[in-house]
């Protein structure tokens, strides 16, 4: 189990090894790279608020189009950039993972690893979040050199299903 | 993820990232971010661990409620069961971008890690 500590600075290359983490902290800035951060402010408590989760490990509901692995098989610098809904009762038998950077083996076993749906209702039923939304979303965490579809298309989309919902606060869960 | 939250937060929904590379901070700027010392592909817990995927969801959902400004960052103290060697979250075989880096590199075969 994993065990509450005094609190300290997350080790982000503790699990990763060094070959990625020397890749992936090469590609961040010493300083913010951005000049501002957009801001939405919290409404409601939290007991009162609707929650969606979004997930980034190449969920899609089955009998849903799955998530593109070829793209990145052919070209390994892309990837799929498309979204998918997932329903509320999502579980680890209905949903497929696609996603060639992660071990799946996980969360196909138990999707709270990645996507706490179960929790989320637990939490709801004691009292302590106001609602789960009835939908929550998947995208495929690697985009390789081009990030525009995601940010152009993906993201906006998923967020105005959010609104349509009328989702309160989403809890972004990369993998 | 970084993108796709700024995005979400820009249209009217506030975000929190449960992330356990908060390190991209600084080439995203996210809007809250609760840092998690997890595996890759396990953010919330192990397998069966509902205790502690109750306890990491509570505390992310947490950040919300004390977050005032944004780019607010704050660190669960959560610590895995297991050591760093003794953590498995590869795939079977190493992604496709991480293979043509290796064989750039000139280690042909070489494991995703």
């Amino acid at each position: 189990m994993s065990a509450p500590d005094a609190p300290r600075e997350v080790d982000p290359w503790r699990f990763t090894g060094s070959f990625l983490a020397g890749l992936l902290s090469r590609m961040i800035p010493a300083q913010p790279a951005w000049t501002s951060i957009p801001w939405t402010p919290v409404r409601k408590p939290l007991s009162r608020s609707r929650v969606a989760l979004l997930s980034t490990a190449g969920l899609s509901m089955k009998g849903d189009p799955p998530f593109d692995m070829e793209l990145e098989r052919r070209s390994p610098m892309r990837g799929d950039p498309s979204w998918r809904r997932l329903r509320a009762d999502a579980t680890s038998a209905s949903v497929e993972a696609n996603h060639l950077h992660i071990d799946t083996g996980y969360l196909l076993r138990d999707l709270n690893v990645a996507l706490p749906l179960d929790r989320l209702r637990e939490l709801v039923a004691a009292g302590e979040v106001g609602a789960m939304a009835d939908t929550h979303y998947s995208i495929m965490g690697y985009q390789g050199n081009d990030t525009s579809t995601l940010e152009r298309e993906s993201a906006p989309a998923i967020a105005e299903a959010m609104r349509r919902e009328e989702v309160d606060l989403a809890l972004l869960v990369p993998v | 993820m970084g993108l796709v939250a700024r995005v979400i937060e820009a249209a009217g929904v506030p975000t929190v990232t449960l992330d356990m590379i908060w390190a991209y901070q600084n080439l995203v700027g996210m809007p809250r971010v609760a840092a998690i010392e997890h595996p890759f592909g396990r953010p919330l817990g192990d397998v069966g661990d509902a205790g502690t995927q109750r306890a990491v969801l509570r505390a992310a959902l947490a950040v919300f409620e004390r977050a005032k400004a944004p780019g607010h960052v704050e660190h669960l103290p959560f610590r895995w069961h297991e050591e760093p060697s003794e953590t498995k979250w590869h795939p079977a075989e190493p992604s496709p971008i991480i293979a043509l880096l290796k064989r750039r590199r000139g280690e042909p075969g070489a494991a995703d890690r």
